[in-house]
């Protein structure tokens, strides 16, 4: 049992914070979202950081590193509020083609992922499906050597900005049997395929993606004795929270700080704002709320290597308690800034979207109530 | 980063599970586990069980008789005896006045105190609030008065849980009215067989005498038995409250507690229902967030990191607020799992093998009870409410 971090993930968190405070400050951030929410300039940043490769094998270029790392990385760019997907294009793309992919992906794209050059992002959200993983209507069909797909995914991360997606797609079974589901890689610039960007609700880029019969690359089959597809999805959905639940404690531990400071230069009927008694209270809810997200953010990742049913629970957990948490300190933090809150041009408000979109993504609350009320056993704990 | 027990841990866990299940008499567990009411006899017979091995002082350092233990075997022993159906062990003698006696108290008050606390034979009770102090407990006015070699208190000190088993209770009392009513205060040892001490039952809602009002007239205290200081005992309450940082979240029992709830829940039909299952499962995650706080405070206290230990700290004073609320809602859940067979309130039913006709399940009996009672814990051991202007002055630093 030990909740330190190591001397080497120490630096890298310094790292990682020394950049956005530098090179990512809220004037470059507001460029960005003018600009559409993306920038391949700071994501070739964070590739000369070293951390598009963090998931990738040594061998491919990568720093081979592990969940705890991701964590340190994410509370971070949490903090700074960087709109680019790290989470999707590092994290999911690298962890889940190392784990899963056939040896030419794995050498056709790991190093291009690693180096920055190639953005690969998951494709996996369907109209209709809402948060469930094994609703899948995109179809696949062997064609030739390959496959082609065909279909339409959802709010796709930086969607017509990527060079690639990996694409959970239906081989057989009815609409919503996880047995008949497949992941594939298709590339961006494939025939048939068709991005519609837009910008989303917290200032970063998403995407509308069709597929008429466009060429893809098997990554894992479906079914099989591991789960094939759909348990491939799942990890790469885990990967996912752990990475938003550690996001949002960055985010979270910021926005709460700006608070604590305004609340105590802010001055209403002659004192300063933090001497209300009804303030306080609230300052001190947001700090549970915050601390309970904290302990959770590190169950997640902790519990990132254990076999796929104690994780998947694991993680469900936690993407609840962080929803509860990332709702309750976002509300409440603009509610004791009073109106300068709600402006655009006060930073208050730029967390509070981000921090609702992160409960939107992989999977809301309610969701993963849903997850956890299936999951339940006998005995419960840390431990169970 | 590394969330699991150490090899050498398991098996000290193994160690105290196999020595609690061998030991613990089967007749108190069933109790525990069935929320039915403990006696005096109950309480005292597991206590001298840990006494003659040394661990009802499971806290305390080799120097005095403990075990010597680190938080993280402290943690598992509690969680053990909590999992195994062990009453909660009552914490006045060996978790709150022996620390204080052990940090503040005379060679000769350490020799003569602290042997009858380890081995359960003595039984000590708390003497803090009053009638007018609660969560002002530093504006306290049980007087003590020296005269030669004895104090003279009078006053009345209230809440005093168990005191009608007690042999001694620790009380703080006011001994300087001048200045700040923190600089006034010191801490007392009185034997409660003293003349003029009077102990009245106060019956809280669940109809249960658990407290009372204990009232000193004129008792004459040697002076021997003041700990440390003159003046000086708000200092040994503080640090009295600080030892206690992680226990006080219960989340050991709340686990506990938590099986209980999904075993009625099952029995009772009411598990199936998604707006109830969903009810409990909100309750689960509340309960590992609270254990992985524990574990954060366990293992920044072993840890040798600055950031560590500050880290604990911040986080220490949440755990009171958010242990006593989950022990409130599962108390209301249990109660609502039963439903209308949560109504019928048979004084008698609460009682361990009671012969008489149970108006539905046996183990709905003490459901209403178990609700009522435990309304204390967000007010007791300060209350919430002071909890959070502890913690809003610590994020706040203002």
């Amino acid at each position: 049992m030990d909740f330190d971090f190591s001397d080497d993930q120490e630096m890298l968190r310094d790292s990682v914070r020394k950049w956005v405070a530098k090179g990512y400050d809220a004037e470059r951030r507001k460029r960005i979202v003018q600009a559409g929410g993306f920038s391949r300039e700071a994501w070739r940043e964070l590739a000369d950081l070293g951390l598009t490769g963090l998931f990738v094998p040594e061998a491919h270029g990568g720093m081979g590193f592990g969940p705890t790392d991701a964590m340190v990385v994410m509370e971070e760019l949490g903090r700074g509020l960087v709109l680019e997907p790290y989470a999707q294009g590092a994290l999911i793309a690298g962890g889940v083609l190392s784990a899963c992919a056939p040896q030419p992906a794995i050498d056709g794209w790991l190093g291009r992922i690693a180096g920055g050059d190639a953005l690969v992002v998951l494709a996996h959200q369907e109209r209709g499906a809402r948060y469930r993983l094994a609703q899948v209507e995109t179809s696949a069909k062997a064609a030739g050597h390959g496959w082609t797909l065909s279909g339409a995914k959802s709010v796709v991360p930086a969607g017509d900005q990527a060079d690639a997606f990996i694409v959970p797609a239906r081989v057989s079974g009815a609409v919503d049997d996880p047995a008949g589901i497949a992941l594939f890689l298709v590339e961006r610039r494939a025939a048939g395929v068709k991005t519609r960007g837009y910008g989303s609700a917290d200032g970063a880029r998403a995407a509308e993606l069709s597929l008429a019969e466009a060429p893809a690359t098997l990554l894992v089959p479906a079914g099989g004795p591991g789960g094939g597809g759909h348990a491939a999805l799942e990890l790469a959905v885990d990967i996912g929270i752990a990475a938003l639940c550690a996001e949002a404690v960055g985010a979270m531990e910021q926005l709460v700080a700006v608070t604590v400071e305004y609340m105590n230069t802010r001055k209403q009927f002659g004192v300063a704002i933090a001497s209300f008694q009804a303030l306080r209270h609230r300052i001190a809810d947001v700090k549970m709320q915050l601390e309970l997200a904290r302990s959770m953010s590190y169950f997640a990742t902790l519990k990132m290597n254990e076999p796929a049913a104690v994780r998947r629970r694991a993680l469900a957990q936690a993407k609840y308690q962080l929803g509860v948490s990332m709702r309750f300190v976002g509300q409440q933090c603009i509610q004791l800034h009073g109106g300068i809150g709600v402006t655009d041009e006060y930073i208050a408000g730029h967390y509070f979207k981000r921090l609702t979109v992160m409960e939107l993504s992989f999977g809301d609350t309610l969701h993963q109530l849903g997850e956890v009320s299936d999951r339940m056993q006998d005995t419960a704990g840390v431990f169970a | 980063m590394d969330l699991n027990f150490t090899p050498e841990e398991q098996a000290f866990r193994q160690q105290i599970r196999g020595w609690v299940a061998e030991h613990l008499p089967k007749d108190i567990s069933h109790k525990v586990h069935n929320a039915l009411r403990l006696s005096k006899d109950d309480l005292q017979r597991w206590a001298k069980i840990l006494g003659r091995q040394g661990w009802h002082g499971w806290a305390w350092p080799k120097q005095f008789g403990g075990p010597g233990w680190n938080a993280i075997q402290r943690h598992l022993f509690e969680e053990e005896c909590a999992l195994a159906g062990a009453p909660r062990v009552v914490p006045f003698g060996p978790v709150m006045v022996a620390p204080v006696i052990m940090a503040f108290g005379s060679p000769e008050q350490q020799q003569r105190h602290l042997p009858g606390i380890m081995s359960g034979d003595v039984w000590w009770s708390q003497g803090y609030s009053e009638p007018g102090s609660g969560s002002d407990l530093a504006s306290l006015k049980c007087r003590a008065e020296r005269r030669g070699d004895y104090y003279v208190v009078n006053g009345q000190k209230t809440w005093t849980t168990l005191g009608q088993y007690g042999d001694w209770i620790f009380c703080l009392v006011r001994t300087d009215s001048s200045g700040k009513p923190q600089t006034g205060i010191s801490f007392l040892l009185i034997d409660m067989k003293s003349p003029g001490i009077t102990v009245r039952p106060i019956i809280t809602m669940d109809g249960e005498h658990e407290v009372n009002e204990v009232w000193f007239d004129n008792v004459e205290v040697p002076a021997d038995n003041l700990v440390g200081e003159e003046n000086k005992g708000w200092t040994y309450a503080k640090y009295l409250l600080a030892h206690e940082r992680t226990n006080i979240a219960d989340v050991n029992r709340s686990k506990r507690e938590l099986e209980r709830l999904k075993r009625i829940a099952k029995a009772e039909n009411v598990y199936g229902d998604t707006r109830f299952r969903d009810e409990v499962a909100k309750l689960e995650v509340e309960i590992v967030a609270l254990e992985m706080m524990v574990l954060r405070v366990l293992s920044a206290e072993g840890s040798t990191r600055r950031e560590a230990g500050k880290q604990s700290l911040e986080v220490a004073g949440l755990l009171k607020i958010r242990g006593s609320e989950i022990q409130q809602r599962l108390t209301e859940l249990l109660m609502l799992a039963a439903g209308p067979y949560s109504v019928p309130f048979i004084h008698d039913a609460m009682e361990a093998g009671w012969q008489g006709d149970h108006v539905g399940a046996a183990y709905c009996a003490p459901l209403a009870a178990t609700y009522f009672n435990v309304r204390k814990t967000t007010i007791y051991g300060g209350s919430n409410e002071v909890q959070r202007n502890i913690v809003a002055q610590t994020v706040l630093g203002s």
